[in-house]
């Protein structure tokens, strides 16, 4: 697992640096471009004049002159194109993208007004804006060229016009950037709010929004709020209203295992005009351990349920994809609508997994799995990925 | 048969609580079974008194009971139908106005 | 000691739920609920009592089931009449977008006879029974007219091929008035093949023109209720499909079956001479009662007992085949599945309400009248002009869609205020067919307890809600219709 935040080793005494992001550059990737970047020094590397900030990973290679830190050895696999943020002093290092990573996705704010049972992330009540402001000055450093960028939370909507505002600024400044977007999609109940919104005007934006029950009972008890089907349903469909593009998410658990086939029929007749349908495993961090007995279900036991569910949506043409799930504890069946998608920095493998034929295909394990993992994972011997599946979902 | 002469001309009587039952319910049962058998209905204070006519042999004694059933489905649909029916010209009119489905609440 | 709160916390509580508009059907001790928009549940009979005397449960299976079809919603929650809301209106826009249907009868002649057939003439006066050109223009104009987005041009006769030359005019200009109409512009020819040249498939191709015929099963049943001169009339449909599937492709041809008497226990066969012809669905028809069919009184031979047995024999055998691989669809059924278990209407005009003639079809016959469906023009050639709209010379298309032809039927027949169809838990999968009604009846509404549109319709409702919540594959397969 790869850290993104950590305390400098050493940092320039007594320094004040003018901004809190840069992008890193190095001698392989020198520009003449000096606003906002950090220069990465080899060893024993001369340092080039000019820049705000250099990096180093060991204090004794440090420049003459100029603002520096020393990278703890946990982050100093940081390289030219990431952009990190830094405290006033230097002490302080967030890796705020990471160039080579594909699924980059930005945190606005840890604030929430839900408190979900298996919040991966649980939310904390202070104020911080900051997050937003540096976030704005990420977008102002990457690439014209970017291809995609996600902002999640907390809840994102809470900055209001704020979040639009950015939102605005990542239309204009990364063209061609696919945008997601993480929220409760309570907000949108206000249908102001979902013009303000769609004012936005990217055709490459989504917003991803949970869902977890086809009535208000289930859903406000996993998200522990009251009202919040009512709302963000009536937001999903002012969202429709004004031609968004929508993902619904549902994590499946052990409260909403059962609920599925459910689910997935409110979606096809209340909400089909959502662009697709994530079904997304478990992943065991933050109050999902708190609550693992309310929570945790082996992925083997609910597959007739995720069957029922995908033919529901599938099959009715609504685009349906499996997210965070071990190929072998999924049915045969599934496997076309499973997804890559666990972030390379929390993908590891079981023991079972050096000898399986479907490793590739595989969507593999969070991070997080070593704290709970089904006991069913088994390698695939080679034959078994080639048998074709006994009926088919329409794909 | 004995029973088959018998039940093609006996009509059957069938009678309903006043403060149940209503005229309304009785007719739209009626029409249901307009091809098994006809229902002359006497309506009253107390009690409405159908009278049950077999067309086509229909076997009376069965029709009687699948019709008190009937009439108690439709007294009960005839109550959802005036419980609801605010509701239902409500959807109606959002659903065809102007604003669409958007809440006029919602925008501000 | 937790910061979270147990479920029970968020259950609603017991005594403010309100009703939402719904309907039912019992359905052998269970009880079939449908909501205002036709999405259905089924329950058994002790939670429809629940249900019934409205001494709902705070917290349980039922109410969550209720709440997520929108049954039943809390006095506070306005999410349930959106969603309805938005239900109805797509529902509606749909309706109101459905292919114009736009029927150019160009010849009444035909080189068959028939006997269910009493529109056809065998006959070489062309002057007579051929459309002219003039006729099909103004039908081009009206046809034209009409508002929807896309428009469908069927050709039929008699049989239309013998006037191919007029087909081709009016192809022509049809394509060329649409260069600046951007319509969703499609043309259908319905021939019994027996014409079929190079040549027409050559225009048929560079056209992009879709061919529907008749096939009714195996050569014996076909041959039999399909005279022709040389007793070769399903010798010939069956080349006409293959070389139709080779040169146009097999997207652009269908079948459609007659349903007979002799066909009623053959329904395997009929299926099995389908298959085997590579088409990809069979409409397992109903017999049309209308002309010919009721004068020689072979209707009444048919109780719709009977067909509905036909229909679910056929049923379970394409769901075998589906079963064992093969990719059928069943026509009939797939339209009620889509009212069913989507939000989309599929324009069936039999199946619609308001009824969809005149908004779902126009037919201009061969002498230039317009009637409101294809029945409607059956039936004025046996002498009854009730559908008959109006004349292409006289009238315009404001004319035609207004005129008291097309008004009352549509008035009188509307399912949601008739007796027994407004309350009906299938309402919003069935229609109205006032031409149908008309012709078994005398008046558009017919009484829906004697008349077998709805008993049949009622029993393959039934039928398919039965397979679709007891048989995953069936239930499987049925979604996949729908989806299509
Ligand atoms: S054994 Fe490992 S790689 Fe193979 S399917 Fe299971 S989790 Fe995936
Ligand atoms: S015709 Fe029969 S099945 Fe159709 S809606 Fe009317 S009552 Fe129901």
């Amino acid at each position: 697992m790869i850290s993104l935040r950590g305390r400098a080793s050493d940092f320039g005494p007594g320094q004040h640096l003018d901004r809190a992001v840069w992008m890193v550059v190095d001698r392989d990737r020198l520009t003449p471009q000096r606003h906002g970047r950090a220069y990465k020094l080899r060893d024993c590397e001369e340092a080039p004049p000019g820049f705000g900030l250099y990096l180093v990973d060991d204090a004794r290679f440090a420049p003459r002159d100029g603002a520096w830190i020393a990278l703890p050895p946990l982050l100093r696999y940081v390289a030219a194109g990431d952009v990190i943020s830094a405290s006033e002093s230097g002490e302080h290092v967030r890796v705020l993208w990471r160039a080579g990573s594909p699924n980059n996705s930005v945190l606005l704010t840890e604030r929430c007004d839900h408190y979900c049972l298996m919040c991966s992330q649980p939310p904390k009540e202070r104020d911080d804006d900051w997050l937003l402001d540096n976030a704005a000055e990420l977008i102002r450093l990457l690439p014209t060229s970017t291809p995609g960028i996600g902002f999640t939370g907390g809840e994102p909507t809470i900055y209001g016009e704020r979040l639009i505002e950015l939102l605005r600024l990542c239309r204009n400044l990364l063209p061609d950037a696919g945008v997601h977007v993480l929220s409760n999609g309570r907000r949108f109940a206000n249908f102001g709010f979902a013009r303000s919104w769609a004012s936005v005007d990217n055709p490459r934006m989504m917003v991803g929004i949970p869902l977890y029950g086809a009535e208000p009972a289930l859903h406000d008890y996993v998200v522990q709020s009251e009202g919040a089907f009512e709302d963000t349903v009536r937001g999903i469909v002012n969202l429709g209203e004004v031609g968004q593009r929508i993902e619904i998410r549902v994590v499946i658990h052990q409260q909403t295992a059962p609920a599925l086939p459910e689910i997935a029929e409110y979606i096809a007749r209340n909400l089909p005009f959502v662009e697709q349908v994530a079904l997304m495993g478990l992943e065991m961090m933050g109050f999902a351990r708190a609550n693992v007995k309310d929570v945790w279900i082996d992925p083997l036991d609910y597959q007739p349920e995720l069957r029922e569910a995908v033919s529901l949506l599938a099959l009715r043409r609504v685009r349906t994809m499996i997210y965070n799930h071990q190929l072998c504890l999924l049915d045969r069946e599934l496997w076309p609508f499973a997804v890559r998608s666990i972030s390379d920095w929390k993908n590891e493998y079981h023991a079972e997994c050096t000898d399986c034929s479907a490793r590739d295909r595989c969507g593999g394990f969070f991070f997080s799995a070593k704290y709970k993992v089904s006991e069913s994972i088994r390698a695939i011997p080679a034959a078994e990925t080639q048998a074709p599946a006994l009926l088919s979902l329409g794909r | 048969m004995d029973a088959n002469e018998q039940k093609s001309d006996r009509p059957t009587e069938v009678r309903f609580a006043a403060s149940t039952t209503s005229v309304d319910a009785i007719q739209r049962a009626a029409y249901r079974f307009g091809d098994r058998f006809s229902v002359e209905l006497l309506p009253g204070v107390d009690e409405h008194i159908c009278i049950l006519r077999s067309r086509d042999d229909a076997d009376l004694d069965e029709e009687t009971e699948n019709f008190r059933v009937e009439v108690l489905d439709q007294t009960l649909r005839v109550r959802i139908r005036k419980e609801t029916e605010p509701i239902r010209t409500m959807i109606l009119a959002k659903a065809f106005s102007r604003t669409g489905v958007v809440d006029p609440q919602d925008l501000d | 000691m937790s910061r979270f709160r147990g479920a029970e916390a968020f259950a609603a509580s017991g005594d403010d739920w309100q009703l939402l508009p719904f309907r039912f059907e019992r359905l052998n001790g269970r009880v079939l609920v449908t909501n205002m928009v036709g999405e259905h549940l089924v329950l058994s009979g002790e939670d429809f009592e629940v249900l019934a005397t409205g001494e709902l449960p705070a917290d349980s299976d039922l109410v969550r089931r209720l709440r997520a079809k929108q049954v039943i919603k809390r006095s506070g929650e306005r999410a349930p009449l959106s969603l309805l809301a938005l239900k109805a209106r797509t529902r509606h826009a749909r309706l109101a977008e459905s292919t114009g249907l736009h029927i150019f009868v160009v010849s009444l002649r035909c080189e068959h006879s028939c006997p269910y057939c009493q529109v056809s003439r065998q006959s070489e006066d062309r002057d007579r029974y051929d459309m002219t050109l003039a006729t099909a223009e103004r039908g081009l104009d009206m046809t034209f007219r009409s508002p929807s987005r896309s428009l469908k041009i069927e050709f039929q006769g008699g049989e239309p091929l013998l006037n191919f030359g007029l087909i081709e005019e009016v192809v022509r200009q049809a394509e060329v008035r649409n260069r600046d109409e951007g319509r969703d512009l499609g043309f259908v020819i319905a021939s019994n093949l027996a014409l079929l040249s190079d040549e027409v498939l050559d225009f048929c191709a560079r056209h992009n023109i879709h061919i529907s015929t008749s096939l009714d099963g195996p050569a014996d049943l076909h041959n039999r209720n399909r005279p022709r001169p040389g007793r070769d009339s399903w010798e010939r449909a069956v080349d006409g499909i293959r070389r139709v599937r080779e040169t146009l492709g097999v997207d652009h041809i269908s079948a459609l079956m007659t349903t007979t008497k002799r066909s009623l226990d053959r329904v395997r066969d009929i299926i099995d001479t389908y298959v085997d012809l590579g088409l990809r669905g069979i409409f397992l028809r109903p017999l049309s009662p209308y002309g010919f069919a009721i004068k020689t009184k072979s209707y009444s031979a048919y109780d719709a007992e009977r067909w509905i047995d036909f229909y679910r024999e056929g049923l379970g055998y394409i769901l075998e085949l589906n079963r064992q691989g093969l990719d059928l669809t069943e026509y009939f059924s797939t339209v009620i599945l889509r009212k069913m278990l989507t939000n989309v209407e599929p324009g069936y005009v039999d199946l619609m309400s308001p009824a969809g003639i005149g908004i779902g079809a126009l037919v201009y016959n061969y002498d230039g009248s317009v009637y409101a469906s294809d029945e409607g023009r059956m039936l004025a050639e046996m002498g009854d002009e009730t559908f008959r709209l109006g004349h292409l010379e006289v009238d315009t298309y404001e004319s035609i869609m207004t005129s008291e032809a097309l008004l009352a039927p549509l008035e009188e027949s509307f399912a949601l205020s008739a007796p027994m169809c407004s309350d009906c838990a299938f309402e919003t999968y069935c229609g109205s067919d006032p031409v149908y009604h008309y012709a078994t009846s005398g008046d558009f509404l017919g009484r829906k307890s004697e008349s077998d549109f709805c008993r049949r319709n009622m029993a393959i409702f039934k039928h398919l809600i039965d397979l679709y919540e007891n048989d995953e594959f069936a239930r499987r397969t049925f979604l996949s219709w729908a989806g299509r």
